[in-house]
């Protein structure tokens, strides 16, 4: 089967069958790896099929985008998808019109953009993860609805896609098989950018039709705008766990610290993902040590949207990404901070100083950083002072995509671990070529229906790949400790299920954290280890 | 005939230069738009446009002057433009077809140059650098053309996106090229029928010539309407989509622009129920008094 589908074309995305290309025929791992240690898919159950929309390559991203019950109301869906798409040309959109306009004009179909997608790549090349794939197909149903030459020369021009329910919901899912990573965009000789056109498929579902998976924008955007955070953590419950991680890290560790609240006129205020007070609790408080020791005169906020960093809508929604921007700058306002620093999370970074960048007047908003260049200048004035035989195992750095290739962060981060650890070994490629985690563009919290397959299997296959091959023959022997450095909360996220599911961290003593984790661990000032893993 | 596809040749030529500018000033209508940076971005100065750094490793950036790097801008410009380097780097087996037919056009357009300067200025030695320009620009153009057209027709992942009017596209160019190459080698002086064009004084033609004059003026008047304008594309995608990392910063042009646009605001809403803005809270009911 899998052959059979490695050479569709766009206009077969309609094709009358169950799955149009089943994912059974994935790159393997490296031979470091034990194969039989591969974790199995989810057994797939037929009511997903009938209730959403499976037939795309087996999987379920959407879990809002349901199968219609009557001729009526596929009619209307297909004409709710046609008016989004026109908008996407119009003024509702003029702050993406420009790339978007010029891939529909310009893309000179050399496929040069496959070789950069590590989705593309790991599924051993099926046709339907191809960057240009899905683009294409957006583009043949644009050039016949809404181009003079599309509409009088038809299929001699591309216009050839005929539109239907399960054609529009396949290219909706096919829009949540890209990470947003750009990496293709990087390779196209045209400068063309496939990624951001996934993106601006995402928005037709979403801000025309209300259809997104319920993780990033139910559970996401809107409840981060209604309670304060995507974690359901609302202001109250935000400082409880504060104050409960100063006492368990002072516990365990024996340093104390307190997380300052609301300091107005602060140099700083700090913003976390919030995800990290809950999952990763040494995340926020190691950045509470680091800031302390370097007399750094900082805050945290426990306002709405400024303790929770994230902002899902740079996954799928311009007008979500707006209103929780807003609210961020909103609060730094109030309290007359000088400045925003962002925590480590990597699409956190990108929304609110890059995406946000131009949404709203300069007075309207704070200058914006990463923790990164901030915590590089303490290192260098010496205000941190590491013993780096503190860290004396292999460390490997994994590069968000947000930050570096979309940002162009990307010495601050080599320069501090090299100050704080002994045996820093590059992942190939890295810098602004590395491969996403997998779990970017919200791939990291979709775990409805069997998503999290995908991205386990799939999408995040190239980092496992990478990680392992980073650590060389030491990466067999459970007596080296090794330690993958992911300074994104969504990056670690994956990378955590990842050890998991694959037994990597049990087998072969790979374990993950954070950089600021690792550089508290080396403080000279440190009495015991920060690492737990340390301790046993 | 031969005055009628003389006059059409040259009106295509200055056709080509008006819409293409139109399709320049279209693109521009769209420059103001969020940022999109990816990095490397080669203007970034303090030698990391090399290694794929921007000024936002830096601590309290805003505060501080940018160093961009103008000329390894305008070198990584002239890498691409000339050399199609991302071709050549992330698919060196179509870059050689490629290369061949856009170094073939670039040839074409010089020993266009040469050939209007050789209709006014008689010189032997002129005439021998425009002959050789234009055999290479003819040579290399047709051989890439016609390799590019055997594996957009022969490689199965190439020609699933392949449409029709793309091989129409190539079709047309290979027809100007082999009809100009038959002009020259049997038919013509392709100096005197320059000059007679140049000079408005139009000479019997064979018709061969004419077919070439208007199959060139097509071309010339097709190109800018087609994506074959994509040398117009290209400076936007990069220029204002990838390498436009400009702060908005108070008191700047970016800054000014986007005050701008959200005053502009839109014509066009969205129609999903998070997309407009929350209704106003209901007034408190008055209370009645008991």
């Amino acid at each position: 089967m899998s052959k059979d589908t490695k050479h569709l074309r766009p206009r077969d995305l309609g094709r009358d069958v169950a799955v149009l290309s089943p994912t059974d025929d994935l790159k393997p791992l490296p031979s470091t790896f034990d194969a039989s240690l591969e974790p199995e898919f989810k057994e797939f159950k037929d009511e997903w099929a009938e209730t959403y929309c499976a037939s795309l390559d087996g999987f379920v991203a959407i879990d809002t985008l349901k199968r219609p019950e009557t001729k009526e109301e596929e009619e209307e869906f297909v004409r709710k998808f046609l008016s989004g798409l026109e908008k996407l040309f119009q003024d509702s959109n003029k702050n993406a019109v420009q790339p978007l306009a010029l891939n529909m004009e310009f893309c000179a179909k050399c496929n040069t953009c496959s070789e950069a997608c590590h989705i593309y790549e790991e599924s051993n090349g099926d046709e339907i993860y191809r960057p240009s794939f899905r683009v294409d197909v957006l583009r043949r149903i644009y050039k016949k609805h809404f181009t003079t030459a599309g509409k009088m020369l038809g299929g001699f021009v591309g216009a050839d896609i005929e539109l239907n329910w399960e054609t529009i919901a396949r290219l909706a899912e096919l829009s949540y098989r890209c990470n947003l990573c750009r990496r293709c965009a990087q390779a196209c000789p045209m400068g063309l950018d496939n990624g951001l056109a996934a993106r601006e498929i995402r928005k037709i579902f979403s801000q025309e039709m209300g259809i997104a998976p319920k993780a990033i924008h139910e559970k996401g955007t809107e409840l981060q705008l209604k309670v304060g955070s995507t974690t359901g953590m609302t202001t109250p419950a935000f400082v409880d766990t504060a104050e409960f991680i100063e006492e368990d890290i002072e516990e365990r560790t024996g340093r104390s610290f307190k997380f300052p609240m609301d300091k107005e006129g602060a140099d700083v205020l700090l913003i976390h993902n919030a995800g990290e007070f809950i999952a990763w609790p040494d995340n926020p408080a190691a950045f509470a040590i680091l800031l302390d020791e370097a007399g750094v005169d900082w805050t945290l906020s426990s306002e709405m949207c400024a303790y929770d960093g994230v902002n899902y809508g740079a996954w799928y929604d311009d007008i979500q990404a707006k209103k929780i921007a807003a609210k961020q700058f909103e609060v730094a306002k109030k309290l007359g901070v000088k400045r925003i620093v962002m925590g480590e999370c990597g699409h956190a970074h990108k929304a609110i100083a890059v995406s946000a960048d131009r949404m709203f007047a300069a007075e309207d908003k704070v200058p914006v950083e990463s923790f990164l260049p901030l915590m590089l200048t303490l290192v260098r004035e010496g205000r941190l002072k590491f013993d780096p035989s503190k860290n004396n195992f292999p460390v490997t750095l994994h590069d968000p995509c947000n930050y570096v290739r979309q940002m162009g962060i990307v010495q601050p981060q080599r320069e501090i671990i090299r100050a704080c650890t002994t045996d820093f070994r590059e992942m190939t490629p890295h810098g602004v070529d590395n491969y996403c985690c997998g779990g970017g563009s919200g791939f990291a919290i979709m775990n409805n229906q069997n998503f999290s397959d995908f991205r386990n299997h799939v999408s995040a296959r190239k980092k496992l790949e990478q990680i392992i091959n980073a650590f060389g023959e030491d990466f067999e022997n459970p007596d080296v400790l090794k330690y993958v450095c992911a300074p994104c909360s969504n990056c670690k996220g994956t990378i955590r299920e990842l050890l998991k599911d694959y037994k990597i961290t049990a087998k072969y003593n790979v374990q993950y954290s954070g950089l600021v984790e690792l550089m508290v661990n080396a403080l000279v000032s440190m009495e015991k280890p920060f690492f737990e893993f340390l301790e046993e | 005939m031969a005055s009628v596809a003389s006059i059409f040749a040259l009106l295509a030529v200055i056709g080509f230069l008006i819409l293409s500018a139109a399709k320049f000033a279209k693109y521009s209508k769209f420059n103001q738009h969020s940022r999109f940076d990816l990095y490397p971005v080669p203007k970034e100065g303090n030698g990391r446009g090399e290694y794929g750094g921007s000024y936002m490793e830096e601590d309290l950036w805003w505060e501080k002057p940018r160093s961009i790097n103008h000329v390894a801008e305008l070198v990584d410009m002239g890498k691409e433009m000339f050399f199609i380097r991302k071709l050549f780097m992330n698919q060196p087996s179509l870059w050689v077809p490629s290369m061949l037919f856009h170094g073939g056009i670039y040839f074409m357009m010089l020993f266009s140059v040469l050939l209007l300067i050789a209709a006014f200025v008689a010189s032997p030695v002129l005439e021998t650098i425009t002959t050789v320009v234009g055999v290479i620009g003819f040579c290399c153009a047709l051989l890439g053309c016609l390799l590019l057209l055997i594996r957009r027709l022969t490689d199965a992942s190439l020609a699933a996106y392949t449409t029709p009017i793309e091989y129409f596209n190539l079709i047309l160019i290979a027809a100007v090229l082999i009809t100009g190459i038959i002009s020259w080698l049997s038919a013509a002086n392709v100096f005197e029928v320059a000059r007679s064009i140049v000079t408005f004084n139009f000479a019997e033609l064979p018709g061969i010539v004419v077919l070439h004059l208007i199959l060139l003026g097509i071309m010339m008047l097709y190109i800018p309407a087609s994506k074959m304008g994509h040398y117009a594309g290209k400076f936007f995608t990069f220029h204002s989509v990838l390498w436009n990392n400009e702060p908005n910063l108070p008191g700047n042009a970016v800054n000014s622009a986007v005050k701008a646009s959200n005053a502009a605001g839109a014509t066009v809403k969205w129609s999903a129920p998070h997309a407009s803005p929350a209704p106003a809270p209901a007034p408190e009911p008055i209370a009645e008094e008991a």
